[in-house]
């Protein structure tokens, strides 16, 4: 039983994993485009999360730098902890971490 | 009793199998994603003179360096799933800039109606439960990305 249970819920924290590395693609494709850490890229990257069903206030946003300029590298960090609870084992939290690197696209 | 030996070590290994495969389904997912976004970068670099001069959009020249430079950067970022360095997977990667269109790419035979830049690549990701199966340690996983600016 508790084998069975860990299939379930590292597959499940896997599938997280993959939405969290979606949104972070997305994410830093979008500082890009804004020039760096921005209201509305944090607005963006919470919506993409929820759209993924990942509650955003349970994810730690990094940009850095935070204002960049044209063809300036800019990377986009996200991270979190996944519950993981087998029963009659052991329960726990699985770090999952994403990053992705854009370049800047506004001439300031 | 003995029903519960004889079957553990298959769940053991079953357990370990489905983790393995999700682990390489994000390695592949990130592969793909490096590549992509590697080619976006490169191409969103416009030649700024040909656009004022003529209205065409057009490569930047450094644009197949760009993606190649980006491909590394990112993969670099998932160095713990590679087996091998980023830098010289990038560097072994089939990086091809088109900075004008029509152009028709000789490995894939598509014909591209816009500057595009494409990224054809091998990527050994490290699948050591695999090994440990008795199957390949190391997977390499292929990966074609082309983008086109708009």
């Amino acid at each position: 039983m508790p084998l069975l249970f860990s299939i379930l819920e590292f597959g499940s924290a896997l599938e997280r994993w993959l939405a969290q590395d979606a949104a972070t693609v997305q994410a830093a494709r979008y500082a890009g485009e804004l020039g760096g850490d921005t209201p509305e890229l944090r607005r963006f990257v919470g919506d993409e999360l929820r759209t993924a069903g990942i509650d955003p206030d349970a994810v730690r946003v990094d940009v850095a730098p935070s204002r960049v300029g044209w063809r300036e590298p800019v990377r986009v960090s996200l991270s979190s902890a996944y519950p993981v609870s087998i029963p009659f084992l052991f329960s726990t939290t699985v770090p999952l971490r994403s990053s992705a690197i854009s370049r800047g696209e506004v001439n300031r | 009793m003995v029903l519960t030996l004889v079957i553990a070590p298959l769940l053991f290994v079953a357990l370990a199998g489905v983790l393995q495969l999700g682990a390489l389904r994000v390695a592949v997912a990130r592969v793909r994603a490096a590549a992509d976004l590697a080619t976006l970068v490169a191409v969103n670099d416009q030649d700024d003179a040909e656009l004022a001069r003529s209205g065409s959009l057009r490569l930047s020249a450094d644009a197949a360096e760009v993606a190649r430079e980006y491909f590394a950067r990112e993969l670099e970022l998932s160095s713990s799933l590679l087996d091998g360095g980023a830098d010289a997977i990038a560097a072994a990667a089939d990086v091809a800039a088109y900075p004008s269109a029509p152009a028709y790419d000789t490995r894939t035979g598509a014909r591209y109606e816009r500057p595009t830049v494409r990224i054809a690549a091998q990527v050994p990701v490290r699948t050591p439960v695999f090994g440990a199966l008795v199957l390949r340690p190391v997977t390499t996983i292929e990966v074609l990305s082309v983008s086109s600016p708009r």
